[in-house]
């Protein structure tokens, strides 16, 4: 997916609002636009590739087709814990790419409205603030809407 | 696909289709007949029914600028054939023609294109008609001399005249006896003269009666005159005892075969298949592949037809068709298609070792499971034979393409060359042959300009003629397609190559240490341009690294081999197909890889004795005498292995590009034929290519594997 194609429907979420699927990581509420995500699986097993970054765990066999998958807890810096059966993998296609987002826990899908949605300051460059969107404020709890396409593609 | 109209959309790939081919086809014709120096009266024809195609089809497509050119190279043919004027530069003809040719297919390659914006031919066109103009005039004042030259070319009739039949019955001296024998001395002498020749009665050499029969009725002689007919008359005339001849009218001359235009070997988007091949997969599978019927009838040009049917139709086609060209045995099917199909064929591969191997069967007694799974693993095994045989096309398009390159060079160069072909039947996959065309143009282009020397006197000095030779031949070797392009040229200066590489910051150690063949082989490094002025066709900077790039990405090889004063050839060497590989698994920790049969030389368990290391400490392989670099693949790719200990792994002697080496993993698991997956868009920027991985696969559990690249393995060592 192009990056101007990818602006052109964050502007419009951020007009519109929409749904988002919220997930946990390391006990932070993250959430992402339901319209990139395909499926939610259980961690499967997981193929090394090797000499590629380490937050590239590797590729899975998702119905016949190679899927890479990003540790989300890498991307962030986080100290990585082993998986257990409610460790989940979300699907996401941006265009061409089709990967799945390794996560410790997946909640429910809420609707965001627009009012709910406010942006990040911008000094923040720390590791796991750069691929914050927005900030969303509801039922009196903060999620951080992930950037799909800067934490897939950056 | 803007801009075509609603519904135009399912006509474009069609017209794409036959526009390339009409054009594929013009160029042939053009190539052909510039080497012998004229047009025969069937070119002409031919011409212009390839422009009055395109003109019809692009002005239905929309395309006003196509069809305006398409009609004026129309009208030129239409008066060449019809007023047959006295060309005074033949030369500015082909150039017309063959310029019409290149905006053509240029136009259409954009076409499809969203922002495409339509070219303006009306400097071309009106070159055209002025040539036209002359023409004209040309033919009013020379109505006598024709266009049309005598063609060496057999194949070529001169006049239309000259294209019948002709009988003739002639009578022998009353008294002459031995009659049948004075025939067949008669036949003898014209024989080499005619094309096609038969006589009546046909046993005269047999048959001692036949002479009787031949003073009753005479001696009858069909033939088709090679030159003309002229000279058969006075050989006949001139023959001992004839005493009479007639020429006899009969109505042979209408049973020539009339010519059918079928098709010919298709380009772009469709794939010619063989018949054969494609009824034996009917058979097998009830597969009905999708055919264009007709390109020619637009309306109904896609529709469902029985192959069966089919090859009944192109069959009876074919037996009217004898003589004339052959190979037409052929339809079209778009290439997504077949493209579908072998992915389908290679998900059957793996969900048959998927069902066969299942863990569920493990320690049951399946006496008649066994055996019907050995059945089914046979006629997969065919199965996937029969898709890769039909995706397979003959090297020969792209050598043909060659031609047209080579005639460019000659004008641009003004040095002529001979190309000669060898191997062009040789068959590899069509994703390969896609690749193939500019690295090959690349290379004849290299061996023309900087192979091939400039001044034909160095060539007769050192006993060449002086005319260089350009030989693309192919062949198959070991699962591999071996293209050589090879010239007769200077060959490569060695020290002048050296010169330039350290020049450029391009040598990695002393000078001396260097082989010839690996500075040969430096002219395809980035970054590499031995001459030092730039001309038109190559050493733009570009070079031979991007036709190395080219192929390597298609998984072969480039090298190069050259010999001072007698020439230097280019050796490709390219995977028969792209899709399925046997493989060889091997663990290395948890991980699995897949290592190409084709490069596996052998596996053993490394003895205390054949473990060297040398003065840098890098570990060798000695086997046999010979010492090879033991690459542990686990430090290769930070992995972690069940034991460190190189005698407690397999050893696995390996050849990539020219090169061995020994990789050490933990365990041989087992050998499968495997569907290549190329690696996520996500991996692009990782160079995993460069790293050695080729593409991943999914084995018969449902996991996945990652193939390696032995090429790039080795060579990063």
């Amino acid at each position: 997916m192009n990056e101007e194609l990818y602006n052109e429907l964050v502007a419009q979420f951020n007009t519109d609002g929409g749904e988002i699927l919220m997930f946990t990581v390391d006990r932070v509420l993250y959430g992402v636009e339901i319209q990139y995500i395909t499926e939610i699986i259980g961690i499967q097993p997981i193929t090394i590739v090797p000499r590629v970054p380490s937050y590239i765990k590797g590729v899975i066999n998702i119905r016949g087709k190679v899927v890479p998958v990003i540790n989300v807890r890498n991307r962030f810096s986080i100290p990585e814990i082993p998986y257990d059966d409610r460790t989940c993998i979300i699907v996401v296609e941006l265009g061409e790419i089709v990967v799945g987002l390794i996560v410790d826990r997946v909640r429910e899908v809420i609707t965001v409205k627009p009012s709910e949605i406010s942006s990040t300051p911008d000094n923040n460059q720390n590791s796991s603030n750069q691929f914050i969107r927005s900030i969303i404020e509801s039922n009196d709890e903060i999620k951080l809407l992930l950037d799909v396409r800067k934490l897939v593609m950056e | 696909m803007a801009r075509f109209e609603a519904g135009m959309e399912s006509m474009v790939e069609v017209f794409i289709y036959e526009t390339t081919t009409l054009l594929e086809q013009l160029d042939q014709i053009l190539i052909k007949t510039e080497s012998n120096n004229g047009f025969g009266d069937e070119d002409i024809n031919e011409i212009f029914r390839i422009m009055h195609t395109i003109k019809g089809s692009s002005a239905m497509m929309g395309l006003s600028n196509m069809s305006a050119l398409a009609h004026s190279m129309e009208d030129m043919f239409f008066i060449i054939r019809e007023e047959k004027p006295y060309i005074l530069s033949i030369g500015t003809l082909y150039d017309l023609v063959f310029t019409a040719s290149d905006l053509l297919k240029a136009e259409v390659e954009i076409a499809q294109d969203e922002d495409y914006t339509p070219a303006d031919f009306s400097e071309h066109i009106e070159k055209i008609e002025s040539f036209v103009a002359i023409l004209k005039e040309g033919s009013e004042t020379n109505p006598e001399q024709l266009l049309t030259t005598s063609l060496e070319d057999s194949e070529i009739e001169t006049s239309t005249h000259n294209s019948n039949i002709i009988s003739v019955r002639v009578f022998f001296d009353d008294d002459s006896e031995m009659e049948n024998l004075r025939s067949l001395l008669l036949i003898k002498k014209i024989k080499d003269d005619c094309l096609e020749l038969e006589y009546e009665p046909s046993d005269i050499e047999t048959n001692p009666d036949s002479s009787r029969i031949i003073v009753d009725n005479g001696f009858i002689i069909r033939f088709k005159p090679l030159n003309d007919e002229s000279f058969i008359f006075k050989a006949i005339e001139d023959s001992v005892s004839v005493k009479s001849y007639e020429v006899i009218e009969d109505n042979l001359a209408e049973a020539l075969p009339d010519y059918i235009d079928l098709e010919p070997t298709a380009e772009e988007e469709n794939i010619a298949i063989d018949i054969e091949k494609s009824e034996t997969i009917s058979n097998q599978t009830k597969t009905k592949v999708e055919t264009t019927k007709d390109a020619e009838s637009k309306d109904d040009a896609k529709e469902k037809i029985d192959i069966p049917k089919s090859a009944d139709q192109i069959n009876n086609l074919l037996s009217k068709t004898q003589g004339s060209r052959g190979k037409q045995n052929l339809i079209s099917v778009n290439l997504n298609k077949l493209d579908e199909l072998l992915d389908m064929v290679g998900e059957i591969v793996i969900t048959e070792a998927m069902v066969t191997s299942s863990a569920d069967l493990k320690g049951l007694e399946l006496d008649s499971f066994h055996k019907s799974a050995r059945q089914l693993r046979k006629l997969t095994d065919e199965l996937q034979d029969i898709v890769m045989s039909i995706r397979m096309v003959p090297l020969s398009g792209v050598f043909n393409k060659m031609r047209r390159v080579v005639r460019d060079m000659k004008v641009k160069l003004n040095k002529d060359v001979n190309l000669v072909f060898e191997g062009g039947e040789t068959e590899v996959d069509k994703g390969v042959i896609d690749n193939l065309n500019d690295p090959l143009m690349h290379m004849v282009r290299n061996s023309m300009d900087h192979g091939i020397e400039d001044d034909p006197q160095k060539r007769i000095k050192l006993g060449k003629p002086e005319k260089g030779t350009v030989t693309l031949s192919a062949y198959n070797a070991s699962g591999e397609v071996i293209i050589v392009v090879a010239d007769d040229g200077a060959g490569i200066d060695s020290e002048r190559v050296l010169e330039k590489a350290k020049k450029n910051g391009l040598l990695t150690k002393p000078e001396s240490e260097y082989t010839n063949k690996e500075i040969f082989n430096m002219i395809m490094q980035p970054g590499f341009s031995t001459n030092e002025q730039v001309t038109e066709f190559s050493g733009r900077g570009v070079g031979m690294d991007v036709v190395r790039k080219n192929i390597e990405k298609i998984g072969g090889t480039v090298s190069v081999d050259s010999k001072d004063g007698v020439g230097t050839s280019f050796i490709v060497k390219i995977p028969l197909s792209l899709a399925i590989v046997g493989g060889i698994e091997i663990s290395v920790g948890t991980s699995i890889f897949t290592i190409p049969i084709n490069s596996v030389k052998e596996s053993f368990k490394l003895n205390q004795n054949q473990l060297i290391r040398d003065v840098s400490g890098e570990e060798m392989v000695m086997i046999r005498g010979k010492c090879y670099p033991l690459i542990r693949l686990y430090e290769y790719y930070g992995l972690t292995p069940k034991s460190t200990d190189v005698f407690d792994g397999m050893v696995i002697l390996v050849e990539g590009g020219g090169k061995l080496a020994c990789l050490l993993a933990d365990e041989l698991i087992g050998e499968q034929q495997v569907v290549v997956k190329p690696f996520s868009p996500l991996f692009n920027r990782y160079n995993v290519k460069q790293n050695g991985m080729a593409g991943c696969t999914i084995l018969g559990d449902g996991s996945i594997t990652i193939i390696l690249d032995i090429n790039n393995i080795i060579h990063e060592q």
